[in-house]
């Protein structure tokens, strides 16, 4: 699945499309967004609620599909790849960290660690000692036999941060991870997410509006209305017209029979209303 | 890219034992839903096996006794032209099979009975007094009176319906008349010894009982009988019985008739009580599962982000699947056993107390039932409840299993 790549690119974009769908009404997400990561970056996807940053995440954490484009990330291409190839994909090459920090509420911190470890096919010592580690690493070595409601929300996220890595992933995608966390513990874990990246040379991809995210970037990427907004563009592109970024063809088929039935009704009830109006003598 | 290991055991039951335990309120109240269920269950089953075993036992100790054997046709005709000409034979053979507890011979035929100015249709019945307390209890339903003595050979016991129909009472001249296999019309003199009430209506009100060497003496018959009545030591050995019967005097003219071909109501009554129980059987364990059904989903509906958490994470859809199948499992395991101990303590306790219902005793006398009912838990209902809770519970479990599976992970993941 994974072809050797020479390149230093570790993501590569080209032309992605994506469109959700409420009922019939398009919402385009990505407009055509070209994009190329390199290996070992430290890089922020900046913009507005609703630009399609984490919908850009989902995608390149294989956990969503697209209508249009090429995804390629870490030699792979993720869009020809069936759920349980993606499941794999993900486990061995992704690490995860959320903006509610999405811990499994049951397991203690080191189990939670440790579970990703086991996912991947080790033994429970080889998963604990990993766990003990990552929990060293980001400096809540103290605190693994607690459950995550035990935790504050800093710990929270430093545990998620551990639980990315231990899985030894090529990338780590974060989702707004200082949006729940209050300054000084969000300057707190950019310095600990730089220090990972210089430590380990992961590649960070993280989504924020936070200025103090941006500012740790060394890379800063700007979304607007689902295109990647270049350096020299002072205005962001317009977007192009809703009946081309949500083609109808990409509706789903159900969708597409529900809008038929109802435009019918419609006209037919319009039909009525003209026959029954009294005409004037 | 190498595929993922399994989970260890481990891993998975302490994951399903924690998640059960995270809601332990809802968890709770699943748990003695199952309990009340099961053992309702449970108690169910023993009651409707204890009065079935009860309804079968008065019916062949009341009167019938497992086997009989009959000249071909006597049953339907009733005519003493069909009667045993020999029992000396098949005697021979009954006395030596092992699964037979007793065994008598009988002569039936209908007639009438008169005392005074008032008279009414009987069946007479004549037996051996001795051999017959080997099969039938009908000497326990002395209500008046002593039983048949084997030496007076003109001794009568009545059904105490019959004995009230006529207005006879203990020591009445009492004068029966029957038909003899010749076609001629003979009538005795006998005196009343005792008045049966047997439980059952529809012996009660028909029975003339006296003694065999008496009615043989009186009807001409010689050693001849209408029916050899067998008791096997349980109801288990009655169509082993049947068949080594009939493969031995089938041939020779004779009819080997077990006690559900002799009344067919009775026995339409025992499959339809069969069939009833199933379908209260049927009615709990849906209650049960539904309840298990309703908790998983709704627990799965609580944990939607959690599972989409980690299916993201790594975790394939078959380890969601068995993670959530074995906390159904579990639960099941655990609200099974507790609901089965405790039905089995209360089947326990009342098998020996009983549980008296005597207030429809009139109704369930017609039916060969006591009016104390005791619970029965027979090995065959206990395999079938548990194994019918297991198999059922566990097809509740595979639903919210599957649906876990369909987990829409970006969705999950934005919705909360």
């Amino acid at each position: 699945m994974i072809q050797p790549d020479n390149s230093s690119a570790i993501i590569t974009i080209k032309k992605l499309h994506k469109c959700y769908w409420v009922g019939s009404m398009p919402f385009p997400a990505l407009n055509g967004v070209n994009l190329s990561i390199d290996k070992g970056e430290f890089a922020v996807l900046a913009g507005r609620s609703g630009s399609g940053k984490s919908t850009l995440l989902n995608v390149i954490g294989a956990l969503e599909s697209v209508d249009k484009g090429e995804v390629i990330v870490n030699g792979a291409n993720i869009l020809g790849m069936n759920h349980t190839e993606r499941t794999l994909f993900r486990l061995h090459n992704i690490g995860f960290v959320f903006q509610s920090f999405n811990l499994i509420r049951v397991l203690s911190a080191r189990e939670n660690i440790a579970y990703v470890c086991q996912l991947q096919g080790m033994e429970k010592k080889e998963s604990e000692a990993i766990a003990d580690h990552w929990l060293n690493e980001v400096d809540i070595g103290h605190l693994g036999y607690r459950r995550p409601d035990q935790l504050s929300g800093g710990q929270q996220q430093r545990v998620a941060v551990a639980r990315a890595l231990a899985s030894n992933p090529k990338i780590v995608l974060a989702d707004e991870p200082t949006a729940n966390l209050d300054t000084l513990t969000g300057q707190k874990l950019m310095c600990l997410l730089q220090q990972l990246n210089d430590k380990f040379g992961t590649t960070f991809l993280i989504s924020s509006h936070d200025p103090d995210v941006k500012n740790a970037a060394s890379r800063l990427i700007k979304l607007a209305d689902g295109q990647v907004v270049r350096k020299w563009e002072k205005i962001p592109p317009a977007p192009p017209p809703i009946s081309k970024a949500c083609p109808i063809k990409n509706l789903p088929i159900a969708q597409r029979i529900r809008q038929f039935l109802r435009k019918k009704r419609k006209r037919s009830s319009q039909r009525d209303n003209k026959g029954s109006t009294p005409r004037r003598s | 890219m190498s595929d993922a290991r399994r989970l260890t055991p481990t891993t998975y039951l302490s994951l399903a034992v924690r998640n059960l335990l995270r809601n332990p309120r809802r968890t709770g109240i699943t748990l003695a839903t199952m309990i009340f269920g099961i053992a309702t269950l449970t108690l169910l089953s023993a009651l409707n096996d204890g009065w079935l075993e009860q309804m079968r036992d008065n019916f062949i100790l009341s009167f019938t006794g497992h086997v009989q054997i009959h000249t071909s046709g006597f049953e339907s005709s009733q005519n003493l032209n069909d009667h045993i000409k020999d029992p000396s034979e098949i005697i021979l053979l009954v006395q030596d099979s092992p699964e037979i507890q007793g065994w008598t011979q009988r002569i039936r035929t209908s007639g009438l009975v008169s005392l005074g100015g008032s008279s009414t249709g009987v069946q007479i019945m004549a037996t051996d007094p001795e051999q017959e307390t080997w099969v039938t209890h009908m000497h326990r339903g002395l209500k008046q009176g002593r039983w048949l003595n084997p030496g007076s050979s003109h001794d009568l016991l009545l059904g105490i319906t019959v004995a009230q129909n006529i207005g006879a009472e203990i020591g009445d001249r009492i004068v029966l008349m029957a038909q003899r296999p010749d076609g001629e019309m003979v009538s005795e003199i006998f005196f009343l010894r005792g008045i049966l009430e047997t439980g059952a209506p529809q012996i009660d009100r028909t029975l003339a009982l006296i003694p065999l060497n008496a009615a043989q003496d009186w009807l001409e018959m010689g050693e001849s009988v209408t029916d050899i009545v067998i008791r096997a030591n349980s109801h288990d050995d009655t169509a082993r019985l049947q068949q080594r019967f009939n493969q031995a005097f089938a041939s020779d003219g004779y009819e080997i008739l077990a006690w559900q071909n002799l009344d067919p109501m009775v026995r339409q009554w025992l499959e339809f009580s069969d069939a009833y129980g199933l379908i209260i059987i049927l009615v709990v364990v849906a209650l049960v599962l539904t309840e298990i059904l309703n908790t998983m989903l709704i627990a799965l509906h609580e944990r939607q982000k959690e599972l989409g958490i980690m299916i993201a994470i790594g975790t394939r859809k078959s380890q969601i699947f068995f993670m959530l199948l074995l906390e159904a499992v579990m639960l099941i395991l655990l609200g099974g056993a507790l609901g089965y101990g405790a039905g089995g303590l209360l089947v326990l306790h009342l098998s020996e107390t009983g549980i008296d219902l005597s207030y429809f005793a009139n109704a369930f006398k017609f039916f060969y039932m006591d009016p104390v009912i005791l619970p029965l838990l027979t090995l065959d209902s206990a395999t079938r409840i548990l194994g019918t809770t297991l198999v059922a519970a566990l097809l509740a479990g595979l639903y919210p299993a599957w649906r876990a599976t369909k987990t829409d992970i970006s969705q999950s993941l934005r919705t909360f």
